[in-house]
């Protein structure tokens, strides 16, 4: 007769590992879900309001049609894509980040200096880049070890870093910059700008980390559970302060293309920048409530934000008006997470906040 | 000095140890004595019903097992083999998996990642195996008969019985043969409530050993083996559920009955 020990053991194989071999989904029953959650989803609604407008700018001005046009619109889509993106990631931990205009200048002003000083395009690229990395760690240890609300801690950086770089720079700008430097910003290939390139590919890096990495994976389990995530074995210190670290880098890396495109830097770049990345990653369904949004999402709202702001101009409307469009759609997209959540969850949107406010 | 029913203890002790035995434990907080020598042991394809009134010590046991509290004094042993400090982690990777009270499902996360929660299978290190989560986890649940549309459905859209599911299929998953369910009913309806027992009872088809937190007296009667009621901090008696009343236990939660003689009183 065999222990009880070895018969637990057996039976449960026998019972629970089969499961091994076996692919039990319903391929059917996946295709249909697959095509509901593509409908359903915030960036499709997004890709369809992107498409009516601009079918409806093609009616009215021949500008709409002008590739020039586009490539102004991308790059300037790109610009804000490339924080949005891990604005997004951030928002999606349960975080939020609003020293993203503040982090891009500091990245902005460094990568100038070490550029004038004649030191190269690759080094100023990585001082720039590691000064925003290390603003995001600091942010990052405020939120999780003196458990300071992601709100506050960032807000307090967004005022001292730009303090910082003010006083450092004098409140000069830095240029103009070697041409090694702005190549980066300012060229072509195959009449693309390097720029967009850049930031596709960085766009594309976020979204596979999101969506398809287990790290992906614990940062929304982190925003949508603390607690769960907690108690599951999931890191989750390291996890939140990685990803202002990642938020801190990509903003800091936009300063330094930003000053590559212009040639200089300033220290007036990216004044309420957070405001508009933060904008296109809810316009494009990333939940402030945390755990949902899409990489691809946050980028397709800074897309918008770009088409609109562009397209308005050469709508020829006053331009003042390009911001009261932006807050009501961005206000609409907010109501519609919240509504998703109220359709999808037994739970509303509502105790999901209070209870995240308990946990955090 | 082990509790065992009907003096078969001895023998089959030898044979093979018990999945889990916890001998002479004590546990105090500051002046509080929640535990005053406790006995505990439990066996694989068993179902224990950890029973007692508020105060009689059966969430400092909980915690004392899923390695959250340490014993003042006493052995816990797994398969035979001493669990030398309290470690949750350490706990989890010696055998006993731990069902909480409060569930600790993310709910906008799907039935596949909350079961792969923590402990997510790898492809090339970092990506995440999603194709092997979700037929990992159908089959898991399936042979718990946690009937779910779809592993891909939020955690968040499920029922309270279909969330003590997932709870249970983490559990399940970690291939621990000891599980430790606290209140696994208590916020649940009366279908929910019957859904449980069901995983209950196919785990001990798998030889688990359960150890069930509850006080649902006649969940217990339709589901555990034996019934071990703890009173002021000590084991007011154990007994098998086909040679007890509902009566006499409640008499031993209450202390109507006499404590078992098996050890000294303290004091």
């Amino acid at each position: 007769m065999s222990t009880p020990q070895e018969q637990n053991k057996k039976t449960t194989t026998d019972a629970l590992a089969p499961t091994l071999s076996t692919s039990d989904v319903d391929l059917a029953d996946l295709d249909v879900s697959l095509i509901k959650r593509v409908v359903m989803s915030p960036s499709f609604a997004l890709s369809v309001a992107i498409g009516l407008f601009v079918i409806f700018g093609l009616t009215q001005s021949p500008q709409f049609a002008n590739p020039q046009a586009w490539i102004n619109i991308l790059r300037d889509a790109t610009l804000i894509a490339m924080p949005a993106a891990f604005a997004c990631i951030v928002l999606v931990s349960g975080g939020l980040d609003l020293s993203v205009g503040s982090v891009l200048v500091a990245g902005a002003m460094a990568s100038a200096a070490v550029a004038s000083a004649g030191l190269g395009a690759g080094t100023a690229f990585l001082a720039g880049t590691v000064v925003g990395a290390v603003i995001g760690l600091i942010n990052g240890f405020f939120v999780n070890f003196a458990k300071i609300p992601p709100i506050i801690v960032t807000l307090g950086s967004l005022f001292a870093v730009r303090a910082a770089v003010v006083a450092s720079t004098g409140g000069n700008p830095i240029g103009p910059l070697p041409d090694d430097f702005t190549f980066w910003g300012q060229g072509d290939i195959f009449g693309v700008p390097i720029v967009i390139m850049v930031g596709l590919v960085a766009v594309v890096a976020a979204h596979i980390v999101l969506s398809q990495t287990n790290y992906g994976w614990s940062i929304r389990a982190i925003g949508g559970n603390l607690i769960a995530a907690r108690s599951a074995g999931i890191a989750v210190r390291k996890v939140s302060i990685s990803v202002y670290v990642l938020s801190g880098t990509a903003a800091a890396f936009t300063g330094v293309v930003l000053a590559a495109r212009l040639g200089s830097g300033s220290p007036t770049f990216g004044q309420g920048y957070e405001l508009q990345v933060i904008a296109a990653a809810v316009i494009g369904g990333t939940s402030i409530y945390g755990a949902i949004g899409t990489v691809p999402g946050a980028a397709l709202g800074a897309l918008l934000l770009s088409v609109l702001s562009n397209g308005l101009v050469l709508l020829k409307i006053d331009p003042t008006w390009q911001n009261f469009v932006i807050g009501v759609v961005l206000v609409a997209a907010a109501g519609l997470d919240v509504f998703r959540r109220r359709q999808m969850f037994r739970v509303s949107a509502k105790r999901t906040a209070a209870s995240r406010k308990v946990s955090s | 000095m082990t509790l065992t029913t009907q003096g078969t203890g001895g023998q089959v002790a030898e044979e093979a140890p018990p999945a889990l035995e916890i001998t002479n434990a004590w546990k105090s907080f500051g002046h509080v004595s929640a535990l005053r020598g406790v006995s505990l042991t439990v066996r694989g394809g068993e179902v224990l019903a950890l029973v007692g009134d508020n105060g009689a010590g059966k969430s400092t046991l909980v915690k004392v097992l899923s390695g959250v509290y340490p014993v003042d004094s006493g052995n816990i042993t797994i398969a035979g083999v001493p669990l030398e400090r309290a470690d949750p982690r350490l706990a989890r990777s010696r055998g006993i998996s731990t069902v909480f009270q409060d569930l600790a499902v993310v709910e906008t996360l799907d039935i596949a990642a909350n079961v792969f929660l923590g402990q997510p299978l790898r492809r090339f290190g970092i990506f995440a195996d999603r194709k092997q989560m979700i037929s990992q986890s159908a089959a898991i649940l399936r042979s718990l008969k946690v009937r779910v549309p779809s592993v891909r459905v939020a955690a968040g859209e499920l029922s309270g019985g279909q969330r003590q599911g997932v709870a249970i299929a983490r559990a399940v998953r970690q291939d621990n043969p000891i599980i430790l369910m606290d209140e696994p009913t208590a916020a649940l309806g009366v279908r929910e409530t019957a859904q449980v027992g069901e995983i209950i009872r196919s785990l001990r088809e798998h030889g688990k050993a359960v150890i069930l937190v509850c006080h649902d007296l006649e969940f217990i009667f339709a589901h555990a083996d034996r019934i071990q009621v703890l009173r002021l901090g000590q084991v007011q008696g154990v007994r098998d559920v086909s040679a007890t009343t509902r009566t006499e236990i409640v008499s031993l939660i209450t202390g109507a009955i006499a404590r078992d003689v098996d050890g000294e009183v303290s004091e």
